[in-house]
Order: C-alpha cells, then sequence, then structure tokens
C-alpha cells in the first residue's frame, strides 16, 4: 500500500521542523526531543492531512497493528462476494459461483490461504536447508502476535497450534501453496478447530509454555520431522492441562481417519504401511507356516489323508477280482447246467465269498477231469 | 475389481431421477437424515451443491462435513459416487 505521508517518526528533526514551518505551526523550543516534533507533525499535520487524505491517519495507526496480520483483506466474512473472488484468484484460486451454500466454505478457504501463505510462504520454497531460519521469523512474527494481541484468542490459538504442528506438517504446507490441498491438511484443519475450540481457558498457561519452547528449540540442526516429534511431545509435557484437552478432539479427528492405530500417550500417530515383501523385519501379521514342510511329509501326509478310501478301493479291487474269477470259472464251463446252477447259487447266495470259492474249486476240480 | 461398493454401483448405474438422498454412497441413515434437514431431501440436490462446487473435491468434503458431519471415509465415498455419476451421465 503505498503510503503518500511517511511515518513522522521516520522523518528526521530538521524535516520535521521543516514540514512544522511549511503548516505554519508553532516550533517547540530548539532543544526539545525530536518526539515533541514527531507529536507536533502528526497532531497538525496529521489534522490538515485528513482533510485531503481521509484514511492515511486509519492507515498508519492500523498499519502498527496489522503488521503482523496479512497485508490483504484480513477479514474474510467481512468482504462481498466479488471481493471474495478476487481475494481467492490471488491466490491462485478459481472460485465457483458464491452462493449462500458456497459462501462459508470460500471464506473457510481464504482463511486456510491467507494462514498457510503467511507460515508457508517462508518454508515452503526450500524444503531442506532454509527450515531453521524461516523458523526463527515465524517465531518472532508468532511471538509478537503474543504481545500484541492482535485478533483476539482465536488466532493466537491457531497459530500456536499450527506452531506446534508445523514439524510434522511442514512438507504438507509446501503442498498447499499450490492451492491443492491434500487430504493430510485435513488433519490439520481438523486439529486448528479442535485446538481453537478448546483451548481458550488454559491459552495463558500454552503462550507460557509454547514461548519458551519456541525458543528452545528454534535451531534444530537436525531434520525437521524429529524435532516436531520431539516438540510435540515437550509440549504436551509441559502444558499439561491444554494436552489433557487437545487430546482427545485430536485422537478423534486422527482416530476417524485411522480406525486401526491404538491410543499413544505421547500423541504421535504412526501409522503403520503395508509391509514391504521380502523385507527383513517381517511384521507379525504375515502369516507362516507353523513347520517347514518337505516334499516327503507333504506325501505322507496326503498319503493319511486318503488311509480310509484307500482300504476302500482295496475292497472294490479284490471284489472286482472275485467276480471276474469267476465269471472265468463259468464261461470255462461248456455245459451250461452246472454254471447256471452255480450263478443261482452266486446270487442267492448269502454265503462268504470264501465259501464261494471253495465251490468253485470243487467244481474246478470235476471240471477240468473232465475236460481230459 | 476397485473399491466401489455396491451402493456405489448401484448409483452410478442409471440416472438419479428422484432418488432420496440416502441412495448416495457414503450417506446412511444417520447422514441422510441430517441432510434432509438441512433441505437436502434428494440426491439431486446435493448433485446441485456438488456441481455449484464446481466438483472440487476439497470444497465438497468440506461441505459434507460441515453439513452433515460425515467422516473423510464417507466424504470420499460420496464424492466418488458423485463425481463418477456426473462422468457418466452430465
Amino acid at each position: 500500500m503505498s503510503q503518500f505521508v511517511e511515518n513522522p517518526a521516520h522523518l528526521s528533526k530538521s524535516r520535521l521542523k521543516s514540514d512544522l514551518v511549511a503548516h505554519s505551526v508553532e516550533l517547540p523550543p530548539v532543544k526539545s526531543k525530536k518526539e515533541v516534533y514527531v507529536g507536533l507533525h502528526l497532531q497538525h499535520i496529521g489534522q490538515k492531512n485528513a482533510v485531503d487524505f481521509s484514511s492515511d491517519e486509519e492507515d498508519q495507526v492500523q498499519d502498527v497493528s496489522d503488521k503482523e496480520e496479512d497485508t490483504e483483506m484480513p477479514d474474510p466474512s467481512g468482504l462481498t462476494d466479488d471481493d471474495l473472488k478476487a481475494a481467492l484468484l490471488e491466490h491462485g484460486v478459481k472460485a465457483g459461483p458464491i452462493v449462500a451454500s458456497t459462501r462459508a466454505l470460500y471464506e473457510k478457504k481464504l482463511r486456510k490461504l491467507l494462514q498457510s501463505n503467511g507460515h508457508g510462504c517462508l518454508n515452503g520454497v526450500e524444503k531442506g536447508v532454509l527450515y531453521s531460519d524461516s523458523e526463527e521469523e515465524e517465531e518472532n512474527g508468532e511471538e509478537e502476535d503474543r504481545e500484541l494481541g492482535s485478533e483476539g484468542e482465536k488466532e493466537e490459538t491457531v497459530k500456536q497450534s499450527d506452531q506446534a504442528q508445523q514439524g510434522s506438517s511442514q512438507v504438507e504446507l509446501c503442498f498447499q501453496n499450490g492451492g491443492f490441498v491434500y487430504p493430510q491438511c485435513f488433519l490439520l484443519s481438523s486439529r486448528l478447530h479442535a485446538r481453537a475450540s478448546r483451548n481458550r481457558e488454559p491459552s495463558p498457561k500454552w503462550n507460557s509454555g509454547n514461548a519458551i519452547e519456541s525458543s528452545e528449540q528454534s535451531r534444530p540442526p537436525c531434520s525437521q520431522i524429529p524435532v516436531g516429534i520431539s516438540r510435540a511431545s515437550s509440549v504436551d509435557q509441559h502444558s499439561g492441562l491444554g494436552s489433557g484437552l487437545t487430546q482427545e478432539p485430536v485422537k478423534d479427528t486422527v482416530k476417524n481417519m485411522f480406525p486401526n492405530t491404538d491410543a499413544t500417550t505421547t500423541g504421535i500417530y504412526a501409522t503403520r504401511r503395508r509391509p514391504i515383501k521380502g523385507a527383513a523385519g517381517r511384521p507379525v501379521q504375515y502369516a507362516y507356516p507353523d513347520t517347514p514342510v518337505s516334499p516327503t511329509t507333504l506325501e505322507k501326509r496326503e498319503v493319511e489323508r486318503r488311509l480310509v478310501p484307500i482300504q476302500i478301493q482295496i475292497l472294490v479291487f479284490l471284489i472286482v477280482t472275485c467276480l471276474l474269477y469267476l465269471i472265468y470259472v463259468c464261461v470255462e464251463d461248456n455245459s451250461f447246467g452246472p454254471s447256471v446252477a452255480l450263478l443261482d447259487r452266486f446270487y442267492q447266495g448269502s454265503d462268504s465269498e470264501e465259501g464261494l470259492l471253495l465251490q468253485a474249486e470243487t467244481q474246478d476240480v470235476p471240471a477240468p477231469s473232465r475236460q481230459e | 475389481m476397485s473399491s466401489t461398493s455396491q451402493k456405489h454401483r448401484d448409483f452410478v448405474a442409471e440416472p438419479m431421477g428422484e432418488k432420496p438422498v440416502m441412495a448416495l454412497a457414503g450417506i446412511g441413515e444417520v447422514y441422510g437424515k441430517r441432510l434432509e434437514e438441512k433441505g437436502f431431501d434428494k440426491a439431486y440436490v446435493v448433485l446441485g451443491q456438488f456441481l455449484v462446487l464446481k466438483k472440487d473435491e476439497e470444497l465438497f468434503r468440506d461441505w459434507l462435513k460441515d453439513t452433515c458431519g460425515a467422516n473423510v471415509k464417507q466424504q470420499g465415498d460420496c464424492y466418488g459416487c458423485l463425481k463418477e455419476w456426473c462422468d457418466a451421465f452430465l
């Protein structure tokens, strides 16, 4: 935003003097401090300029408080439909019609974009090296936020929770810059809402706790993720009340997403990915056969399975051979009569097979003798 | 076979006509009632909202969550169902 009138504090004493003279304002005593000149400058020249540029003073006053806020429109709900659409377009989001049912969603989206831009721009572009530096900047900005107390508690808590999850979600924030939000961000946004709604009471405690931790952990030499995890765990330890309250909504949202994981005390949720086939440490889920089975044992098992059927097969075989033998005997007989009688006996007989066989043998003896 | 449910396949197989909102994949009794209370009593009304949001996944998911409190899986199912329906019939 261009400023037609500079902040008088930035002007030199001589410049202030000349300005005052130009506006025909009484000069203070020569040896008075610059602040006096500044005050006079603001008082008189500010009044005069109020006629010409009515919004300048407001801008100057607001600039101090708006310094940590976004340079664009700060309050999405105060914008008109067109302004909201334009703001979204500035962030690269082509919004659809902003109707009654869609307005709330677009406002939320703009808020998300504004926050992510505030945090993400510093982190997002270079992933690896600049994390520690960007963290410092952000923490300074956020500490100033807390001091000035702009926008009430909600933004503070939102920023604090943002900071707390920074380490774990920084990569995701990077992706947010493209305008597309990946499913991991649902976790982030849900955590934000959950924490914002529940953090009202313990926020002063949270403030002090976080301020200390942020300064302690501002310069991690190692990668971000372990820092994020350690920060999350230390935060949980230090602010007991806050963590007790905030863990529940966090757990609920996370449990919704990952219903199979168990609750952890440290608040770290790591989902087990599908184990790679052939990985050294196989998880227990893989079902291995109890003992290594050699092919011979497999054969034995199959044989054992078939033991009963095998017996039946042998029995059937024997019956069939006996039948065939009898038929052979009958066929050999030239005379029809004894064979018919034999057959009758065979069919009618309730004798055992051995008995029949004996009869067949006795018949056989005279038969070949007859033939001879 | 993809991981779509029978409900999804039934919905996507034909024009939705006057199907109730509970015919959508991911929307059961509870969520369906909530949507009906908010005025989304038919599937085509939810389709209308989906189209007004320009078929954007994130916005539609957020809207579903705000309106009926659907969880992530149900949001995804409903979005996928409507998207496929639009691809087929719109």
